[in-house]
Parts: structure tokens; C-alpha cells; sequence
């Protein structure tokens, strides 16, 4: 595998006396895309990042950034990185213009109001910048994080579950701001426990479960290789016409009154539909249902994930 | 009724599991009732330290010292015969002192001969702004009483004569230096505990170690805010004190110096507190149960003569005890000596606090 921006190495990190919140786990990112680590509350994906953002020391293993060591040497990627942590909050009386300023002071960065409110424009928030931070929204405040997270133009961006609790329209919101940036060149690391989200902004995917990474690709591949194919549902047809159907020799299943025919291979979509067209139904409707991540993940770990909780 | 019911249950539950709630509503008048009571009680009230110059040394002196040790309101220490007693009492800061004149002994058996010209001087050098003013006056004149009606029966052979230090000066210059210095301990301590506290349970300190500012920028930074903002209210305070009650103590160098040194005192003990707190409610609570005894037994509203004696040795392992007398010093009495090695003691307990709690304090997770 060629040399990546990230590289992590037989990474763990134990807690006394049995907890393995990260269980020996290797991967690489590479440059330019969204790498997204995805998995349930508890699975290990922010105490990974935090390891590499040199929050947490690993048990073992190494963690390199852009070649540098994250155990000894983070200190030198603080211009190269931004970070949005976990359950980000402003501090709560300073507005965001102030906010942005103070951020950059704190990177040696001598900003402008006028270049702070710039900053705030890129993530839409141009409208609430003399608010105080504790009158933003839970959307608003995760936007002024990653603008304060993107001050020192970062490389490397961390984002760890920013869409967390957040309602429809602003976790959109904030998916929109997450692809801009990575169009501008920086590379994202994602963490989040919404399958949705991973498969919409993710070019790579690790799926992280119980501290170890149980599968890794793009949303796509995984799907390939873990989901199932995709099935036509015939919806309501009931068992007579599951009779039909297999009369005629098309593998089916019924499922709650619906008929559901497993399509393997996407060639032969076209034949089995017009084998099915041939039969009276009673269906009150007909529609394909493709696989998601939601079915890779159901598949692996044996549970659906709802809000970063398994169920079962 | 059941909603009334209803709502004094939930309440109450909630305010009394409400750290804060609960100390001012049971810790606070414990400590109260504790704290006044120990230095009020019967034990405690009358005993007044009061240093004596014995400029005579014969037998009438050593006797009239004992009828004042007699009266139990005074705790007798000696002043050098050899001191000026003016210099004396300004580089110890003493807001009282008596004196027993020289030929003390000769003057009485004068006066129990034929040749009584009046009583001998006992001089109480006093500031009478001071509680303590009182108890020492009324002490020496029931040992005059006594001592006069033991020797002659009929004679005033002893009598008391006052001499009153800083003149012009009123209780409330005496409680300035105090109430800058529980403004001082109070914002510096609180404040740092409670950011401390916010700051971990809301993941503060993890962003900001995720940037440039290193942890002892950190704490120098609001080291350098405390003690700008408390320079102000000193200056503020003291404005409105000279302004409102003609108060006559003055803003020295020594003082300005003594604010930041305080800041970094408090600052740093309050970081400490915050090493251990977990969430700011709790950061209150202990602050509360820190700062109360220090400020009622570190001499801000009483002086510590009029404690008992083993609360004044409390007193003494108290921070804000140097704090206040170093303010003291420079501000009421111009005793700049005593008020450098008090400002030394504030410098050297912050600086310990501070090693401690740069050490402990962690941005990161273990």
C-alpha cells in the first residue's frame, strides 16, 4: 500500500482492567478524500481520533500524520490540522466574529474582523455573527466549530460526529459545508455513527465495532461485498403470489405480506421483471430496494445502529 | 394541594442536590454559628494582646504588670526597654502598646510619702478605631484601680494616659485593605475553580489543547487578567472610600504590587481546587467552604488580637492573613518592611500552589 497522509500501525488503547476501546487496528488514508469511521456509540472511533489529534496516548502501535509521529511530535502538525471535537460548544459569550478572532490568536494568526466574518460567510453563518454564542442553534454552533476548526487553512480536517443530535435540515446543511471543503483540497476525517451520512460523504469507509475495524472500502464496494443484492419488492402480494412466483421457477421470499424476489446478479433484473409481469397479482405495489450501508452494517455486526445505539 | 405537593418535592429534591443550594442553605450558618461563636465565645472575646515597654524595671512596675495580668482581659508581651516605642509600634504594625515611664518605682514611693504630686503616667499608645482599643483602656484602668487601692487606698497613684495613633484614622481604613483582600481572594479563587470545572466538563480544555496555546500561557494569561481587573477595584474601591467616608489610608507602590501577588496566590489555589472539581456546582461548594473561614479568620472584619489564642495560630496558616496584613502594612501603617516579608509569604504559598496544580492539571486524557 503506497504512503498515506494518515498511517496507523497495530493501534490499541486499554483501559485497567479488560476495557479495549481501540483493539489493534491498522489502516491508511490517503490524501484529498473523506475517510469516514463509522460505528456505534462505544465502538472506539473517538478515542482513535483523539489519539491521533495527540489528545490520548495509544497503548501501542503508532500513528503517523503527514510522517510525523502523533505520540512525539504532534506539536509540530498544529498549522497543518484543524480539529472538530466531539459535542463541540462555543464558549457561550463570545459572538461568532469574536469567537473566530480569538481562535486565531491562539495560532499566531492575526485575523481581521472583516477576514473573521469571511471565514464565517464559507460556513453560512454571515447572519448570526453578532449573536452570542449561546443563542446559536445546535446547527449553528457546530458551523462556527468548523470555522474555527478551518482558521489555520488545515490540511487534515477532523471532524468527530459533528452531525450529532442535530435535526434534518441542519445535519444537510452542514453535509453540503463538509463536500465544499473537501472540494477545496483538504482531506476529511469523519467519524459518525450515521450510515446515511457515510455513505453520502464518504470515499473510504472503515466500519469500526467493539474497538477493531470489521470492514473497510468505499460505500460502494462494501456494499458489494457485504450487502445483499438488491430485491423487488412486490408489496401486499401475499403468499398465493409467492406460490406464482416460484412456480415459475424466480426465487422468492415473503416477508409481512410482501414478496420480496432477491435480484443477484443487476444483469438479469430486466428478465425476472417480465417473468413477474406475466403473473396476475393482487401487489399494491412494485419496487426495487437497494442495499445501503444500513444492510452492510446489519450484516457484520448483527444489529442496526439507531442514533450510535445497537439494536437488535 | 397535590401539585403544591407535587412541585415542593420535585423542587426541593432538585435545589437540594444542588451543591451550592446545599451549602448555603446548611454548611453556610454552620460555619457561621462555628466560626463567630469560636471567636466570640466567653474564652475567647476579652483576652487583647498588648505589648508593653517597661522603661522602669523596679519592684512597683513588675507588680503593677501583674495586677494588669490580673484583670485576665490582656495578654502581656514585652516590648524592648531599649526601642523607641514610636518606631516600634509602626514596624510591627501594633495598633496598641503601653508603656510604664522611667522612674515608675521612684515616683510612686514619692507619692506614698509626703511628696504626691499626682499620679504617674501609664501611656496607652492606641488606635481607637480598633475593637480592641477599648478592652486594652478598660484593662489598664481596673489595674490602676486596684494597684492605687492596694498601695494608698486613697491615692491615684497610677494613672492611665492615652496616646492615639494615626489620628484621623476610622475603623472603615482598617477594613479597606480586608475587603480588597476578599475581593481579591473571592474572584481569583472562585472564578478559577468554577472555569476550571466548566472547562473539563465541556471540553474546553481539550480544544484549546488542540491549538497553539500551551497550558502555561494558559494560566499566566488569567494570572495577568485577575490582576488587572482586581488593580481596578482596588482603585475603585479605595476611590469610593475616600470619597464617600473620607477615609485617610493610601494607595501605595506596595499595594499595587501586593494585588497581582494575590491574583497569582488565589489563581493558582483556585486551579488547584479545579484539578480535583468535576463540574463547576461542586467548584462553588468547596470554594465556598475554602474562602469562609478565610475570610472571618484571616483578620478582614476583626482583628486577630481578639481571637483566641488557638485561632490565631489558625489564622496564621491562612494565605489571606498575608494578604490582608501586607495590605495593611503599606496602606494603614506606611511599615513597608513588614508589609515586603508578608508579600513574600503571599509570593512563596502562590508559587507552591501554582508548581502543584501546573503539574496536575492535565488538558488531555490519560
Amino acid at each position: 500500500m503506497s504512503e498515506g497522509l494518515i498511517q496507523v500501525e497495530g493501534l490499541s488503547k486499554h483501559y485497567p482492567p479488560d476495557v479495549k476501546a481501540v483493539d489493534d487496528i491498522s489502516f491508511t488514508i490517503q490524501p484529498r478524500q473523506i475517510f469516514s469511521m463509522l460505528g456505534p456509540n462505544g465502538a472506539g472511533k473517538t478515542t482513535t481520533v483523539e489519539i491521533l489529534e495527540g489528545l490520548r496516548t495509544p497503548t501501542s502501535g503508532t500513528a503517523t500524520i503527514f510522517g510525523v509521529d502523533v505520540t512525539k511530535d504532534y506539536s509540530t502538525l498544529r498549522d497543518r490540522v484543524g480539529i472538530l471535537p466531539q459535542s463541540f460548544e462555543p464558549f457561550d459569550n463570545l459572538k461568532p466574529t469574536e469567537a473566530v478572532q480569538y481562535w486565531a490568536g491562539l495560532y499566531d494568526i492575526k485575523m481581521t474582523k472583516s477576514q473573521a466574518n469571511f471565514l464565517l460567510e464559507r460556513v453560512d453563518l454571515t447572519e448570526r455573527k453578532s449573536v452570542l454564542s449561546r443563542n446559536l442553534s445546535g446547527g449553528e454552533k457546530r458551523k462556527l466549530g468548523i470555522a474555527l476548526s478551518l482558521i489555520n487553512e488545515p490540511e487534515l480536517l477532523f471532524l468527530d460526529e459533528p452531525t450529532t443530535g442535530l435535526d434534518p435540515k441542519a445535519r444537510r446543511d452542514l453535509w453540503r459545508l463538509i463536500e465544499e471543503i473537501r472540494k477545496k483540497g483538504t482531506t476529511v476525517f469523519l467519524t459518525t455513527h450515521y450510515l446515511e451520512e457515510a455513505e453520502k460523504l464518504a470515499d473510504d469507509v472503515a466500519i469500526m465495532h467493539k474497538g477493531k475495524i470489521v470492514a473497510r472500502g468505499s460505500p460502494h464496494d462494501l456494499i458489494a461485498r457485504y450487502g445483499k443484492m438488491t430485491v423487488i419488492v412486490l408489496s401486499g402480494a401475499g403468499s398465493e403470489a409467492l406460490r406464482e412466483i416460484r412456480r415459475r421457477g424466480i426465487e422468492a421470499t415473503e416477508e409481512n405480506g410482501d414478496v420480496l424476489v432477491p435480484v443477484k446478479d443487476p444483469t438479469e433484473m430486466r428478465a425476472i421483471f417480465q417473468k413477474i409481469s406475466g403473473i396476475e397479482l393482487q401487489a399494491k405495489d412494485i419496487y426495487t430496494r437497494r442495499q445501503t450501508l444500513e444492510d452492510v452494517f446489519l450484516n457484520l455486526v448483527g444489529a442496526k445502529m439507531d442514533e450510535g445505539d445497537l439494536k437488535p | 394541594m397535590s401539585r403544591i405537593l407535587a412541585d415542593i418535592m420535585g423542587f426541593g429534591r432538585q435545589y437540594l442536590r444542588s451543591k451550592v443550594g446545599a451549602f448555603f442553605t446548611f454548611g453556610f450558618p454552620i460555619l457561621l454559628i462555628v466560626l463567630f461563636g469560636l471567636i466570640f465565645s466567653p474564652s475567647g472575646t476579652q483576652k487583647v494582646s498588648l505589648p508593653v515597654q517597661n522603661l522602669d524595671g523596679s519592684s512597683f512596675s513588675v507588680a503593677y504588670l501583674n495586677e494588669l495580668n490580673n484583670t485576665t482581659l490582656v495578654n502581656i508581651r514585652m516590648i524592648p526597654a531599649d526601642a523607641n516605642i514610636t518606631n516600634y509600634i509602626n514596624d510591627n504594625s501594633l495598633s496598641l502598646a503601653l508603656q510604664i515611664p522611667v522612674n515608675f518605682g521612684s515616683k510612686i514611693v514619692d507619692g506614698l510619702g509626703s511628696n504626691y504630686s499626682g499620679p504617674v503616667l501609664v501611656t496607652i499608645y492606641g488606635d481607637k478605631s480598633q475593637s480592641t482599643f477599648g478592652t486594652a483602656v478598660a484593662a489598664v484602668q481596673a489595674a490602676s484601680v486596684s494597684f492605687n487601692y492596694k498601695l494608698s487606698q486613697t491615692l491615684p497613684l497610677v494613672a492611665p494616659g492615652v496616646q492615639g495613633l494615626k489620628e484621623g484614622y476610622q475603623f472603615l481604613d482598617y477594613f479597606l485593605p480586608g475587603v480588597v483582600g476578599i475581593t481579591v481572594m473571592t474572584n481569583a479563587l472562585f472564578s478559577m475553580s468554577a472555569i476550571c470545572a466548566e472547562y473539563r466538563q465541556r471540553g474546553f480544555f481539550k480544544l484549546l489543547a488542540t491549538t497553539k496555546l500551551r497550558k502555561y500561557e494558559w494560566l499566566i494569561s488569567k494570572f495577568v487578567f485577575f490582576s488587572i481587573i482586581l488593580i481596578l477595584s482596588l482603585l475603585t474601591t479605595f476611590a469610593v472610600a475616600s470619597a464617600v467616608f473620607d477615609t485617610h489610608s493610601t494607595i501605595t507602590l506596595l499595594s499595587l504590587v501586593m494585588i497581582p501577588a494575590g491574583a497569582f496566590l488565589f489563581v493558582s489555589l483556585g486551579m488547584l481546587l479545579g484539578v480535583a472539581i468535576k463540574d463547576p456546582e461542586s467548584g462553588n461548594a468547596v470554594a465556598n467552604a475554602i474562602s469562609f473561614p478565610m475570610m472571618f479568620l484571616s483578620g478582614t472584619f476583626f482583628p486577630l488580637d481578639a481571637m483566641p489564642d488557638f485561632l490565631q495560630v489558625v489564622a496564621r496558616a491562612m494565605p489571606l492573613t498575608y494578604f490582608n496584613n501586607g495590605l495593611r502594612d503599606t496602606m494603614v501603617y506606611g511599615n513597608t518592611g513588614g508589609s515586603l516579608i508578608n508579600l513574600l509569604v503571599v509570593v512563596v504559598i502562590g508559587v507552591i500552589f501554582f508548581l502543584l496544580a501546573s503539574r496536575l492539571m492535565s488538558w488531555k486524557e490519560r
